[in-house]
């Protein structure tokens, strides 16, 4: 089928990227007209395909301030602009931020306290260590990925009943993603398994940690969408569409897709360039395969698969693609070799020689030559702490992409993030111990005037839970939350206390809850969620049998946690939700809710409950 | 200094963050089309609407254009033949095969509609009837994608959140779009009515229709065990508690969004109660429409755009059928049954919409993904049927700024190809678009590095039939 993807209005955009200055990061070019010969070399200056160079710690005039080597890149730009970083934010704040930061979820007023009493040095960094080395690390983590890897179990065209192109054993991925977090495994082997795990003994060499139950790793891959009528062309250059956008938007930052129909119109990526790479993905089958290596044969509908079925990817028969001009399968121009996108090479890249080329493509990526692999993931590690990524585009490092607020910064990150062995912990232990972490989130009129979005960071971001934390968070104050059980248990079973995470993820029909509160869209790519306020998430809060249950159990789990009397019980529920006392205003405030005669059905204390679950400092982190 | 921090952003982000707050604040911002159009680089008002509501009723499975709008006496010479030379397809069946019901020129206009649909045909004058509309595959599930999204695969916005991301809604205490279905077994489902990439303030809101009680179609509406004083008491007690954290916290405005939001929840809850209730409609009204799903469902579907919601699309299906237009076996039989549902309850409601003064700025969209068949195809246990047909069907617009009583293009003698001005799904949703006041070229959002729009790189607005 004749298909051309949309790009439109490129004159508008193009005056608009010209109409802001640039950063004195990189000499950076304007870009080529489309359609003229590349000048790569000159392509390559562009910030992002530079590789990132290790950074002189720049001189600060407080040098009191900085804790760790990304605080002198904070605190050199604030003073520059003439700014100060906000206070530290007191303890209380800071354990309740951390704790959801790492874990996901609101820290037990057992551990406040125990924080709040340590007076020995080193109390904070004591805190994030225990923090990491929780199982509930690779669970927030995965909470972060699973939506870059367009994680889903289902597909969504389902003709029928027919569900052989579903995906019963998905979990085994997630869980795979959630252990390879905990076990810090270094993210140069994180994205190797992902795309080739399947090469193991090819790639060993290059992934020491592997071992064979890694294979659930390509999940990345052997759960894509199948779309309908696969099998031919047109649908096939469809999905082989899915796989490009996915591994370039997720491990590189690159927009790949755009180049389908076209040499992409603001990056220097080719319509050869897609193509040597889609071919790596026409060379790729999608297999269910069993625990003894076998594939399944045929169309096995999902609930007749084997429980040990892992959803994954093998190589096919080695397959060069024409170019499709305009992406028109029917018309074929030439022949590209399967091979690396050509701007982060240094000369013509060598085409891929073993097998479908993936494991080449893992390499490729997963390489200290590669400028963007360490820089896209610190900057999504940045957003996942700071609530906004460096580079505000996180899956677009491109012309079209925003810049980086802190190139320099992040070029240090990301080079001492390849020497120190691609730790995703020691990264996350390096921000979470920064003072820039731990400024307090006030605002500040004066500061605001001249950098009201917080751009340079002189303070912390105040942040709304995602749906992941809101809901773990509600179930873990209700004393409910469930570590283990069924598989992918479905949100809207009203026993279902597991970890959001775990929830069964679908492209057919995504949960409400889930699709209220902001969960993307799992037939593509994530780049980052939209954080949206509507009177329906309200009503949720309200009305719905799960706030209900939450307050009752929550009610309940006060009553039995603390004295008889209800000032006792009010403080006692300030610090399991906020971590703090209830101050004199706020106790009255309850106990005059609390003595009004109750509705049938519900006590004054279930309706405070809830009030108190559906409450702003419920939601917000400081 | 400024430039120093502005350095690192381009002017597109600058204006998307300080738009950010602001549109956080509305249900499905009041200020959107600024926002989307900014987003595209386009700052020039488009023009003067004529449509700020459409409904869309939706006969899944794919309504025959043979036996509604486009009578072809040819079929009756010719039947039993199969299709040659340039009309070569491959049939199952027997061959051509005829309606077996009569068409007659009704209104002033003198437009030929089938007997079949009695009252549409009483207020056809009203109407236009597009007898050239084209889809790209022949298949329910790409056809209800490219209907709905422009796309043939499940992974764009659907024309409903498009529409409110370039429009917002009207009314903030209710839900922007909804979409009115009789049960949850919908073909395709979801991706019908997604936000795809879109923020998810523009998803649709779901409403199952099979119990038309308003606790079962609106989640969460009501609370099963306060009272609305209670439930004050609660908000009030909430309110005060929020506002003092908002204090300690500079004011900030998305705390202030979300005690909006709240407040707005509160008072959603009576006014969602009051706009999902038919039974506030006198009798005469209901009967007008039909004591059926799809009847009550049109007739909510008035209740819902009267009251400003700006998208609302009904869907067509049966207890023991999700596509009952899909009339492979025994259509004659089949047909007549479903149109005279689907005839009473459509002209109900286009008739309905002019008394109130409505329809001239609401557009009412009748039709299914595709159309039928002029040839038979033939079962082995049942009486023949129609297979499904998208290189020409028919589809009827009523309001929002479409010229009543005019026929526009024309199919072939069969009904088999579009024969002049031929309508793509693309062109109907660039029309559409126009007629709420947007240049589809114009409406775009930028996701994976790319602009999109509702009709990708395709589309003509279809002048000839606009008022």
């Amino acid at each position: 089928m004749h298909r051309i993807v949309t790009c439109i209005k490129y004159a508008g955009i193009l005056t608009a990227a010209l109409c802001f200055r640039l950063p004195a990061v990189a000499d950076t070019p304007a870009p080529a007209p489309p359609g003229s010969t590349i000048d790569w070399s000159r392509e390559q200056r562009f910030w992002s395909f530079q590789k990132p160079r290790a950074q002189t710690r720049p001189v600060v005039k407080n040098v009191r301030w900085p804790r760790v080597p990304l605080d002198y890149f904070i605190m050199a730009r604030l003073e520059r602009t003439g700014l100060t970083p906000s206070p530290e934010a007191d303890r209380r704040t800071l354990v309740r931020r951390v704790t959801f930061d790492v874990t996901g979820l609101p820290p037990t007023p057992d551990e406040v306290t125990q924080f709040l009493e340590d007076k020995r040095t080193g109390a904070y960094e004591r805190l994030v260590q225990r923090l990491l080395d929780s199982r509930r690390f690779g669970e927030r983590m995965a909470s972060m990925w699973l939506p870059l890897a367009r994680y889903a179990e289902d597909q969504a065209h389902q003709v029928g009943d027919d569900t052989m192109y579903f995906y019963p054993n998905a979990y085994k991925y997630r869980d795979w993603v959630i252990g390879a977090f905990n076990r810090d495994l270094p993210y140069d082997q994180f994205v190797r398994l992902q795309l080739a795990a399947d090469k193991i003994d090819k790639i060993l060499k290059a992934a020491p940690a592997a071992k064979d139950s890694d294979l659930a790793a390509l999940g990345f891959l052997g759960l894509g969408p199948k779309y309908y009528d696969r099998g031919k062309l047109g649908v096939m250059a469809d999905e082989w569409e899915d796989r490009v956008d996915t591994v370039t938007r997720t491990f590189l930052g690159l927009t790949v897709s755009c180049a389908r129909c076209h040499d992409h119109k603001f990056d220097p990526i080719t319509a050869r360039d897609y193509y040597a790479l889609a071919g790596v993905f026409a060379s790729t089958k999608m297999v269910n395969r069993k625990p003894d290596g076998q594939a399944e044969k045929g169309d096995v509908k999902a609930d007749k698969m084997n429980p040990g079925t892992l959803h994954v990817v093998e190589d096919g028969a080695a397959t060069n693609l024409n170019v499709f001009i305009r992406g028109n399968v029917e018309q074929k121009g030439p022949l590209v070799e399967r091979r690396f996108l050509r701007v982060l090479c240094d000369s013509e890249p060598p085409p891929f020689k073993e097998g479908s080329g993936r494991g080449d493509l893992a390499g490729a990526i997963a390489s200290r030559e590669n400028p963007l692999t360490a820089r896209v993931i610190v900057n999504r590690v940045w957003g996942l702490l700071f609530g906004r990524p460096l580079v505000d585009t996180p899956s677009n490092f491109g012309r079209r992409g925003s810049l980086p607020t802190h190139p320099e910064m992040l070029d240090d990150l990301a080079v001492r993030f390849m020497d120190g062995g691609w730790s995703i912990k020691s990264l996350v232990r390096e921000i979470a111990l920064s003072s820039a972490y731990r400024q307090g989130s006030a605002s500040d009129a004066k500061k605001a005037e001249i950098d009201a979005p917080n751009l340079l960071l002189w303070r912390m971001n105040r942040r709304r839970l995602t749906v992941e934390q809101w809901r773990d968070a509600t179930l873990f104050l209700s004393g409910e939350l469930k570590w283990e059980g069924e598989n992918s248990p479905d949100l809207d079973n009203p026993a279902n206390h597991r970890r959001t995470v775990c929830a069964r993820i679908s492209r057919l029909n995504l949960n409400g809850v889930l699709a209220l509160f902001d969960y993307p869209d799992a037939n593509v790519h994530a780049e980052k969620r939209s954080v949206t306020t509507t009177p329906t998430q309200k009503l949720f809060m309200l009305n719905s049998p799960f706030m209900m249950g939450r307050a009752r159990a929550l009610a309940a789990r006060i009553a039995a946690q603390s004295d008889e009397n209800d000032p006792a019980r009010v403080r006692r529920a300030y610090q399991m939700l906020f971590g703090r006392d209830a101050d004199p205003s706020e106790l009255k405030i309850a106990l005059e809710f609390l003595r009004r005669p109750a509705a049938a059905g519900m006590t004054r204390w279930e309706q405070y409950a809830q009030m108190l679950l559906a409450s702003n400092e419920m939601l917000f982190v400081d | 200094m400024i430039e120093d921090i502005q350095a690192g952003l381009s002017r597109r982000e600058m204006l998307r963050r300080m738009s950010a707050g602001f549109g956080m604040l509305s249900m499905a911002g009041m200020t959107a089309p600024a926002r989307a159009f900014a987003d595209s680089a386009t700052h020039s008002p488009q023009f003067a609407p004529r449509a700020k509501r459409i409904i869309f009723l939706f006969l899944n499975g794919g309504p025959s254009h043979i036996d509604t709008f486009d009578p072809k006496p040819a079929l009756k010479k010719f039947e039993g033949q199969k299709p040659t030379g340039d009309f070569y397809r491959k049939v199952k069946g027997t061959g051509f095969m005829p309606s077996p019901f009569t068409f007659k020129r009704c209104g002033q206009s003198g437009i030929e509609v089938c007997e079949t649909l009695p009252n549409l045909s009483r207020i056809i004058d009203d109407c236009c009837v597009i007898r050239s509309m084209k889809t790209d595959v022949p298949n329910h599930e790409p056809a209800l994608l490219q209907m709905h999204t422009g796309n043939v695969q499940p992974i764009r916005p659907s024309m409903g959140s498009w529409l409110l991301y370039g429009l917002g809604s009207e009314n903030e205490n209710l839900p922007g779009y909804v979409v009115l279905r009789p049960s949850s077994k919908i073909v395709v489902g979801p991706a019908l009515w997604s936000n795809s990439f879109l923020p998810a303030e523009y998803q649709a809101t779901s409403v199952i229709t099979a119990d038309m009680q308003v606790e079962k179609l609106v989640a969460n509406i009501r609370s099963s065990t306060l009272t609305v004083q209670q439930q004050r008491e609660d908000l009030d007690m909430l309110g005060r508690l929020n506002r003092m954290h908002l204090k300690k916290r500079d004011a900030d405005p998305e705390l202030e969004g979300q005690i909006k939001a709240m407040e707005t929840a509160f008072r959603m809850q009576k006014e969602a109660m009051r706009t999902f209730d038919i039974n506030r409609e006198p009798e005469h009204v209901r009967k007008m429409y039909g004591d059926t799903t799809f009847g009550r469902s049109c007739l909510l579907a008035r209740r819902l755009v009267e009251d400003g919601v700006r998208f609302v699309t009904v869907y067509y299906t049966s207890d023991q059928d999700n596509q009952p237009w899909d009339t492979h076996s025994n259509h004659d039989a089949r047909h007549p049954k479903l149109c005279a549902d689907a005839d009473r309850a459509g002209a109900a409601l286009i008739s309905d919409l002019k008394a109130r003064g409505l329809l001239e700025d609401t557009l009412v969209i009748w039709g299914g993904e595709f159309g039928r068949t002029p040839y038979a195809e033939n079962p082995e246990k049942s009486k023949a049927g129609r297979d499904h047909h998208h290189t020409a069907f028919s589809m009827l617009l009523a309001g929002g700024g479409v010229k009543g009583g005019t026929v526009y293009g024309t199919s072939d003698e069969f009904g088999l190809n579009v024969a002049e001005n031929p309508v793509h799904v693309h062109d109907l949703h660039a029309t559409v678009l126009h007629l709420l006041g947007i240049d589809h070229t114009k409406l775009t959002y930028r996701y994976a590095g790319r602009d999109f729009r509702l009709t990708d790189v395709y589309g003509n607005v279809v002048k000839p039939i606009l008022a």
